[in-house]
């Protein structure tokens, strides 16, 4: 984590001092307090409302404080097929929310259209906004969907930015 | 036992009888379908049949269950036997009564998509049969707000016409992102 502890000896100030970066602490403290948006439209919301239940418990992993504002939330989970008119009201959630943001997309229909090839359905919502983390299957099973939640922490731990951001190299 | 004799020894439904007494010129035919009676009426009755159908006291179809339609254009057989008319809007009817379901059919011809619309029978038809304008464009002649309900506003064809490309004709790539009310 880079959380150093500091001090060896038998001094009053051994174990309390910790050195670190101030990046490390923030992407330490985002990384376990993520707040999802969920954006459920079809039956992979199912499997989402069941994460977040008891038995799953996303809670576990610091994620459960649901937020149904996008402008307090930072994970948005699209979790269902989105339709031509809908985009417009996913890309406009998507930009009501503050940066830095991650975007889970679950499910075949989110990712890809799934078997839904038709006149209405967009084929993968990656062609509008940025997606971090893909899940695949129809639906996917909770598990699925608390391994991409820890996937997307990882990225956050590891500094990279999320798939939104365009990093400038100076 | 034997199934088709117990069909046959079953009495004629009340629904028949009584239409048969009363709205007779306005049958083109009529059938038994997973046991619902189904009849085919003519266009231009076919308001006063449903009406009809709805304030008997005896018949009681006070129920409208949905409206749709079905693009015949790929069926012959059904094109042949209601002289070629496209498409059939659909009247599906319950009966609190006793009298159970009854289906209506009424054949609507492509070049005049014009029908009473029936919300003033059945306020419930209202969003039915805008669905059934957005799919299949048929016109509802008196409703109150006959606009798209499932498609985007600025959509252009209706999509469930067999005529309707599965994958649409460009709308997914060319969708309107500004002019939607989000
Ligand atoms: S991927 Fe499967 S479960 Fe998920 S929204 Fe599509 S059809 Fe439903």
């Amino acid at each position: 984590m880079g959380l150093d502890f500091v001090g060896q000896g038998a001094g009053e100030t051994d174990g309390n001092i910790i050195t670190t970066t101030i990046d490390k602490v923030v992407n330490w403290g985002r990384k376990n307090s993520l707040w999802p948006m969920p954006f459920g439209t079809a039956c992979c919301a199912i499997e989402m409302m069941a994460t977040l239940a008891s038995k799953f418990d996303l809670s576990r992993f610091g994620s459960e404080a649901i937020r149904f504002s996008p402008r307090q939330s930072d994970l948005l989970i699209v979790s269902g097929r989105i339709s031509i008119k809908m985009m417009p009201v996913l890309k406009r959630i998507y930009d009501q929310m503050p940066d830095p943001k991650w975007v889970i997309s679950m499910g075949a229909c989110a990712s890809c259209g799934g078997v839904f090839d038709t006149y209405t359905l967009i084929q993968g919502v990656d062609q509008f906004i940025p997606v971090d983390v893909y899940i695949p299957g129809c639906p996917p099973r909770p598990e699925d969907l608390i391994d991409a939640v820890l996937q997307v922490q990882q990225k956050i731990a590891s500094g990279a930015a999320p798939k939104g951001v365009e990093v400038v190299y100076e | 036992m034997n199934e088709e004799k117990d069909v046959e020894e079953q009495p004629k439904p009340l629904v028949l009888e009584k239409l048969e007494a009363h709205h007779s010129d306005a049958l083109l035919a009529q059938d038994e379908a997973r046991g619902s009676v189904v009849l085919v009426v003519r266009k231009d009755q076919a308001y006063a049949v449903l009406e009809y159908l709805k304030t008997d006291p005896e018949l009681a179809y006070t129920y409208l269950v949905d409206v749709t339609a079905v693009d015949n254009s790929q069926m012959e057989s059904e094109l042949m036997q209601f002289d070629y008319a496209r498409f059939m809007v659909v009247y599906h009817l319950y009966s609190y009564q006793g009298q159970g379901r009854v289906r209506v059919k009424v054949p609507v011809h492509e070049n005049d998509l014009r029908i009473t619309s029936v919300t003033g029978l059945w306020q419930g038809a209202n969003w039915l049969e805008r669905e059934t304008y957005d799919m299949f464009g048929i016109d509802f002649e008196g409703h109150p707000d006959l606009r798209r309900i499932l498609m985007p506003d600025d959509f252009e064809g209706h999509p469930l016409r067999k005529d309707y490309p599965l994958r649409g004709r460009g709308e997914r790539e060319s969708f309107n992102f500004d002019k939607q009310n989000v």
